[in-house]
């Protein structure tokens, strides 16, 4: 069969073919040759299919362990709704019958295979016999019968411990009470997403592995398939009774997290799951969403939490965070939004809700000019530091300084979120100082070069004297 | 009595013991020949020897406070530059009279092979002088990786590979160079070693040789005269003047340290200490060597891959070292001149070899890229940039000579430019052009060489 030929005389098993065969270990070479004597391999067109996976020893093992593979990539004995191929035609139905994907399924490496979901004996000749929970008909129709289907394992933990002990058992509980699950469970609404929505059919990957369909980059758009559908999402509504926007994604892209893990490839970045969760998967309440965003971001949340900005928005029923800084579309903060003045973000809300408490825009004020105080000397002195580097000068106190001054401009970034003019105070007080020793050390510097130059002109000037004198003395010598 | 006879003071204690008189003496009656060019030349060997004793003095002040060490070297060098008074000035005026020294070697080189200064008796003084060259870029070599900083290591990573090209012994070779396969701490210890005691011994062994030469032959007298037309008084007249430029030339460094402690700002000629060498990061792009060795980088990068069968680099290190030996044994080579007949085609060499210095110089800087770098795309703008600026600077020599020597003979300056030439504005590959170039100057050379034994022929009775 390996040196078989097509009609045109050129071998059916290509080269790279016959070197992976003849890099088989003799178990492997034996499992091959009883497929073909049982003719489960019948063909060397099927033959090269198999070989041209070039699957790693284990995977090829388990593949030629299970007759339902074996015959169902063949060809000659299946049309294309039921026949495992190599490369589908895109678009073509059913996508999720590829052979490549399959191979690289979680369950199929673990060894549950096709027996695990369809039933019937991989290992006999001929079995369609399906496990009793695989509806008959309607499949398709309904999908509700998925998370029933998945979690006859996947919520069994005596199960799961011998495949994954780590893995959580409680997804269908999330998912029943989810939004998601109450649509699909309870509604009976067929554009809510089941387990395959977001984790595939045959081609599932553990969420660690980049290429999953749920790993932390690919989330935004596995998710946006359905919230950034107009189609998929009508009808949808908030808890208010407003219809649910689909701009989620689209703001997300744009955002200072999207940017971050999409762009940056940073998987510390947030992805939908992180503040939504996942099988549970929610809007956050008001409540929830500094529990939300203080799981990265804690100092700003605890500063939040003991200050008086927390009672306020207690009382007016306001989610915490977002309210300043938004949600999808956050975007990197500046220091502008303290600045005061129609447009800036403490005086427009303070000139609204809080009218006759002038100290408040004083204390944003205060804040504002201290922060753009402190950075503006940092980004002047950085440069002279620079300038006096080049001249050779030693800047390494000036940039310790420089360093101390940026930290702290960082903390009092951190600690307007205290909104107390004293806390933040404290904080910003050691960076006034730093600028201050800076810039000493920088006019010390500057001193230093002055005292060079005057060495210079000093030592030049005995030079020069020296010559002239010397040429004198030349001058008399050759009279 | 001889000691009354002498005089008292220090003057007559030290001529009682050492006889100084008769050294003066000596001295003042030694002459520097004087003939049809200009004087300047002479000084160069001079000024060059005061920057080695600058390298000396200011080396052995930075022995004072360098340690040679994974963990040691570039902490002490960055110590002594921000925390000793004057450490920074020193360093300075070391980074600055190592390329001065590197300026006027080359150009008291150029000099003594221009005035064929060369011819015998004084082969040796050009041999040993020439070999005073070689040590003196072996001095700048392992100078530069002393530091330990990533652009020191880089290059010497980049530098020492090139040994790897030389046939059989290549490995070996890069093994010693290196104290093992790789840049480490191990080479830092090697060039240290070089760079303070080897190579100073022989250099100072060389020069007492070189001196010595001199001392015994007396300067070479002009081209072509038995006598000199005129002369100098070596003391004090030359030797005072010798002097006064030393002070210019330390007034010059000192200014220069001062004011451009880290070098001029042009690449290869910079020595800012920047970052600490880290083996494990990766190199970065646009490693660059000093600019006396950016020549032989480019035209490394000039040589194909594969050549004749051998590597590219192997077929390129045997030109140079060809080009090397050619250089060594000019006064052998040059036998007009040792019969103090003019030797033109010799003057045009040297003229040659400045022009194709000069057009790989500007390429390996990258001359016309606009701050692109050495990428591909801008390899062919380079080329052209260079080659323009190459031939109006040969123009430029061949109006000079032809005006102010009269010189007749451009047979090698111009397949200098007609290389660089095709290969920057017809796009015809280095090498190719060369082979052409040395072609046409082959036939130039045997045309003029016929035509003047026709004219002979016909000249005579």
């Amino acid at each position: 069969m390996l040196t078989a030929k097509d009609e045109n005389g050129k071998p059916i098993i290509t080269p790279e073919q016959q070197t992976y065969f003849d890099g088989l270990n003799d178990n492997l070479k034996e499992m091959l040759n009883r497929a073909v004597e049982k003719e489960t391999i019948s063909r060397p067109e099927h033959l090269s299919i198999l070989l041209g996976l070039q699957l790693r020893p284990q995977k090829m093992e388990l593949v030629l362990q299970n007759n339902c593979i074996l015959c169902h990539s063949d060809s000659a004995n299946h049309s294309a709704d039921t026949l495992f191929s190599v490369a589908p035609v895109a678009g073509a139905k059913p996508s999720h019958m590829n052979l490549k994907e399959i191979v690289e399924d979680v369950h199929f490496r673990h060894g549950v295979s096709c027996a695990g979901c369809h039933g019937g004996d991989p290992a006999a000749d001929l079995g369609h016999a399906h496990v009793k929970e695989w509806p008959e008909k309607d499949r398709e129709k309904n999908r509700a019968w998925v998370v029933q289907f998945c979690a006859r394992c996947h919520s069994d933990p005596a199960t799961m411990h011998d495949f994954n002990p780590a893995l959580p058992t409680d997804q269908l509980a999330k998912f029943k009470d989810s939004p998601h699950g109450h649509r699909l469970l309870d509604q009976h609404d067929d554009r809510a997403p089941s387990c395959v929505s977001c984790h595939g059919v045959h081609g599932i990957r553990p969420a660690k592995d980049p290429q999953s369909k749920v790993y932390a980059q690919r989330v935004p758009e596995t998710c946006g398939a359905c919230h950034a559908n107009p189609e998929t999402m009508a009808g949808s509504k908030r808890a208010d009774g407003s219809p649910l926007p689909t701009t989620q994604l689209a703001e997300f892209r744009t955002s200072v997290h999207g940017k971050a893990l999409l762009q940056r490839g940073d998987l510390g970045a947030p992805a939908c799951n992180d503040c939504h969760g996942n099988h549970g998967a929610v809007p956050p309440g008001v409540a929830s969403v500094s529990r939300s965003c203080s799981l990265c971001h804690s100092a700003n949340a605890s500063l939040f939490d003991g200050s008086k900005h927390k009672i306020a928005f207690d009382q007016h029923g306001w989610a915490e965070c977002s309210k300043c800084h938004g949600n999808h579309a956050i975007q990197k903060t500046h220091d502008q939004m303290l600045a005061a003045g129609p447009g800036a973000l403490c005086t427009d809300c303070h000139r609204q809700f809080s009218k006759d408490n002038p100290n408040c825009e004083a204390t944003a004020e205060y804040f504002h000019q201290t922060i753009t105080r402190m950075d503006a000397a940092k980004n002047d002195l950085m440069a002279v530091s620079e300038k006096l580097a080049a001249k050779g000068l030693d800047t390494d106190p000036i940039n310790n300084q420089l360093t101390e001054l940026a930290d702290t401009l960082k903390k009092t970034r951190t600690y307007v979120h205290s909104f107390s003019r004293n806390t933040f105070q404290q904080v910003a007080l050691p960076g006034e100082e730093a600028a201050r020793q800076a810039n000493a050390l920088v006019n010390k510097a500057r001193e230093d070069y002055k005292y060079r130059q005057i060495w210079l002109a000093a030592s030049i000037a005995a030079i020069g004297l020296l010559m002239g004198a010397l040429y004198l003395k030349l001058r008399q010598l050759e009279k | 009595m001889d000691h009354g006879e002498k005089g008292g003071g220090l003057r007559g204690w030290l001529e009682r013991r050492y006889q100084l008189a008769t050294l003066i003496e000596f001295l003042s009656h030694k002459q520097v020949p004087l003939g049809s060019h200009w004087m300047g030349w002479y000084y160069l060997g001079g000024i060059t020897m005061f920057f080695f004793v600058v390298q000396v003095i200011t080396g052995v002040l930075l022995l004072m406070y360098y340690q040679p060490g994974e963990a040691t070297a570039y902490e002490s060098i960055r110590f002594l530059t921000t925390k000793v008074p004057f450490g920074w000035l020193i360093r300075s005026i070391h980074s600055w009279s190592a390329h001065l020294m590197i300026v006027s070697l080359t150009l008291h080189m150029f000099s003594t092979m221009m005035l064929k200064a060369y011819r015998p008796p004084r082969e040796l003084t050009w041999v040993s002088g020439y070999i005073l060259f070689l040590l003196t870029l072996g001095f700048g070599f392992s100078g530069y990786l002393l530091p330990w900083n990533k652009l020191a290591y880089f290059a010497t990573t980049v530098g020492t590979n090139i040994v790897a090209s030389v046939p059989l012994l290549g490995d070996w070779l890069l093994q010693v160079l290196r104290g093992g396969p790789d840049v480490t701490v191990n080479t830092l210890y090697r060039f240290f070693a070089a760079h303070v005691v080897i190579l100073p011994l022989a250099f100072v062994g060389l020069i007492g040789s070189h001196l010595l030469f001199i001392q015994r032959q007396g300067m070479a007298l002009p081209l072509g005269a038995k006598v000199a037309p005129r002369g100098m008084k070596f003391f004090p007249s030359f030797a005072l003047r010798d002097l006064l430029l030393w002070l210019a030339c330390l007034m010059v460094l000192v200014s220069l340290a001062v004011f451009l402690p880290y070098g001029p700002g042009i690449p290869g000629m910079d020595w800012e200490l920047g970052d600490k060498a880290d083996p494990m990061a990766p190199a970065y792009p646009g490693i660059k060597p000093e600019w006396y060795f950016l020549w032989e980088y480019q035209l490394l990068k000039e040589f194909p891959p594969h050549l004749f069968g051998l590597e590219g680099p192997q077929v390129c290190l045997f030109l140079i070292a060809i080009l090397f030996g050619i250089w060594a044994i000019i006064p052998w080579l040059d036998r007009r001149a040792a019969r103090g007949q003019a030797s033109p085609a010799f003057s045009d060499l040297g003229w040659a070899a400045i022009l194709f210095l000069t057009y790989l110089t500007l390429a390996g800087w990258d001359i016309g890229a606009g701050g692109a770098g050495s990428d591909l795309a801008s390899m062919p703008k380079v080329a052209r940039v260079s080659a323009w600026w190459t031939l109006m600077a040969g123009m430029v020599v061949i109006v000079f000579r032809f005006w102010r020597y009269e010189h007749r003979y451009f047979v090698l300056t111009l397949a200098a430019l007609l290389q660089v030439g095709l290969h920057g504005f017809f796009g015809v590959s280095y090498l190719m052009a060369g082979v052409f170039s040395i072609a046409a100057a082959a036939f130039a050379a045997a045309t003029l060489r016929l035509l003047r034994s026709g004219t002979a022929g016909g000249g005579g009775p």
